[in-house]
C-alpha cells in the first residue's frame, strides 16, 4: 500500500455509492491500475454493497396487524371498527354469506342422513327380528346408502378444506397462530378417529358401531371446518365480493 | 411476492406533489378514526419497516414487537403529521428512533456483564486483509450486520440495503448528509473487517 492511498479512500466509497464524478473517477482508475491494495478494497466494498442490495424484503406475520387493530379498538382510538361490526348492512351481508356457505355444503348431507338412518334401522330390525332370513337386497341397499353418505361427507370436507384455505389466503394470514394451532390439533384428532373407524370397518364391514363412529367423526370434521370458516369471516375485514365468489364456486362444483 | 427494489423505495411510492396529497388524504381519514384507512397505511409500509427492524435488531421476534409499537405510536402522532416529508420517510424516522432506543436499552442491559464490543481489539477497519472471495454470501452479511455499532448499522441498512440516498438517510435518522456518508462508509469498512476475520 502506497502512502498516497489514504487520499483515495473517499473516492473508492463514492465509487460504490455511485456518486463519484468523472474527473475523480479517472484519477482513481489510474491509481487502481497500479495499486493492488486499493483495487482489493474497492472490489470488497462493492461486493458488500451488492450483497446488501440483494437482501430480500421480509414479511411481517399477519398477527401483527391483528394485534395493532385490537389495541386501537381496545383503546377506543378507532370509531369505525373493522371486521363484521363495520355497518349493520355489512354485518348482514357477511352473515348471509356464511349461512349460504354452510348451506351449500351441508344441505346434501342433512337431506341424506334421515333417509340413510331409516334404511339402516329397517335393515337392523330385519337382521335381529327375522333371524337369518335377512333380505340380501336390503343389506346391499344399506351398503350403497352408506357409501353414498360417506362420499357426500368426503366431498363436503374437500370443499370446506379448500374454502378454508382460500379464505385464509384472502384474510392475509387470517386467524392468529394460536387459534390456528388449536384448530389444527382438533383436525388431527378427528382425522385419527376417521382413520380408526375406517380400519374397524375394513375388518368388520357390517359393524353398526364402526359405521356410527365413522359418521360421527366425519360430521365433527364438517362442523369444525364450518366453524373455521365462520371464524375467519368474523376475523376478516368485510369482503362481500370475495365471499360471494367463494359461495358461488361451491354451489357450482 | 417480493417487490423490486425500485417499487420498495419510499421516495418512488410517495414522492411528488400527488404522493403528498394522497398521503394527507389518508392521514386525514386515519385521524378520523377510520381503521380501514390505517390498515391501508399499514399494508403500504409495514413490509419495508419490518425488514429494516429485523436487520437493525437482529431477530424477527423483537422486530414484530417493534413494528407493533411503531404503528401504535404512529397512530397517536398522526395528529402532528404536517406533510413536510413523505409519510414513508416520517414512518422510517419513527421506526429508526424506536430501533435505536431499543438497541440502547438492550446494550445497557447486556453491558453490565459483557462490556461493549464496539472497539474490539484486532478489528482495525483499515488494516483488514480483505475478503478471500469476490462475492459476499447473504447469510454471512446478515450475521455481520448485527455486529456493527448501531449508528452506522442504521445508515448502512437504509442506504445499502434499502437503497435510500444519503439525503434521505439523513432525513430518516435526523442527521447531516455528511454524517450519513461517513457512517455508511465506516460500516462498509467494518463489515469487511468482520467478514474477513470470520473467514480465517
Ligand atoms: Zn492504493
Amino acid at each position: 500500500m502506497m502512502v498516497e492511498c489514504t487520499r483515495y479512500r473517499t473516492s473508492i466509497q463514492e465509487l460504490v455509492d455511485g456518486t463519484l464524478g468523472p474527473i475523480r473517477r479517472a484519477e482513481l482508475d489510474l491509481h487502481l491500475d497500479q495499486c493492488d491494495g486499493c483495487r482489493a478494497l474497492a472490489s470488497d466494498l462493492q461486493a458488500i454493497h451488492d450483497a446488501a442490495a440483494s437482501l430480500e424484503p421480509l414479511e411481517p406475520p399477519g398477527a401483527v396487524w391483528m394485534q395493532i387493530a385490537g389495541r386501537l379498538r381496545q383503546e377506543g382510538r378507532v370509531s369505525a371498527p373493522s371486521i363484521v361490526r363495520a355497518t349493520p348492512r355489512h354485518r348482514a351481508v357477511l352473515l348471509a354469506l356464511a349461512a349460504a356457505l354452510v348451506l351449500a355444503i351441508g344441505a346434501s348431507i342433512l337431506l341424506l342422513l334421515p333417509e340413510f338412518r331409516a334404511t339402516r334401522e329397517q335393515a337392523g330390525q330385519a337382521t335381529t327380528g327375522e333371524g337369518n332370513a335377512t333380505d340380501d337386497v336390503t343389506v346391499q341397499s344399506v351398503e350403497a346408502e352408506f357409501r353414498l353418505a360417506e362420499q357426500h361427507y368426503q366431498n363436503a370436507i374437500n370443499k370446506l378444506e379448500q374454502a378454508a384455505k382460500l379464505d385464509q389466503a384472502a384474510a392475509g394470514g387470517g386467524i392468529d397462530p394460536q387459534t390456528a394451532a388449536v384448530l389444527q390439533k382438533n383436525l388431527q384428532v378427528i382425522d385419527q378417529a376417521i382413520a380408526e373407524s375406517r380400519a374397524a370397518l375394513r375388518s368388520e364391514p357390517q359393524s353398526a358401531p364402526a359405521r356410527d363412529s365413522l359418521f360421527d367423526a366425519l360430521k365433527r370434521k364438517v362442523t369444525l371446518l364450518q366453524d373455521t370458516i365462520a371464524l375467519m369471516n368474523e376475523m376478516r375485514k368485510g369482503n362481500p365480493a370475495g365471499g360471494a365468489q367463494l359461495v358461488e364456486g361451491l354451489n357450482k362444483s | 411476492m417480493i417487490p423490486s427494489k425500485v417499487t420498495a423505495h419510499p421516495a418512488a411510492a410517495t414522492g411528488g406533489p400527488a404522493g403528498r396529497a394522497a398521503d394527507m388524504a389518508l392521514v386525514e381519514r386515519c385521524r378520523n378514526g377510520d381503521l380501514a384507512a390505517f390498515e391501508e397505511l399499514y399494508r403500504a409500509h409495514a413490509g419495508k419497516l419490518f425488514s429494516v427492524a429485523c436487520r437493525m435488531l437482529g431477530n424477527p421476534s423483537d422486530a414484530e414487537d417493534l413494528l407493533q409499537e411503531v404503528f401504535l405510536s404512529a397512530h397517536r402522532k398522526l395528529e402532528t403529521f404536517r406533510g413536510e416529508s413523505a409519510l414513508g420517510t416520517w414512518l422510517y424516522r419513527l421506526a429508526m428512533n424506536q430501533c435505536l432506543d431499543f438497541l440502547r436499552s438492550r446494550t445497557a442491559r447486556t453491558n453490565q456483564v459483557t462490556g461493549t464490543l464496539d472497539d474490539e481489539p484486532g478489528l482495525s477497519d483499515t488494516a483488514s486483509r480483505g475478503l478471500a472471495e469476490r462475492t459476499v454470501a447473504r447469510m454471512d452479511l446478515e450475521r455481520a450486520l448485527v455486529q456493527l455499532p448501531e449508528g452506522c448499522r442504521a445508515a448502512f441498512v437504509l442506504h445499502d440495503v434499502e437503497g435510500f440516498e444519503h439525503r434521505e438517510v439523513a432525513e430518516a435518522l435526523g442527521i447531516a448528509e455528511g454524517t450519513s456518508k461517513s457512517q455508511v462508509h465506516k460500516a462498509r469498512l467494518r463489515l469487511r473487517a468482520i467478514l474477513s476475520a470470520a473467514k480465517s
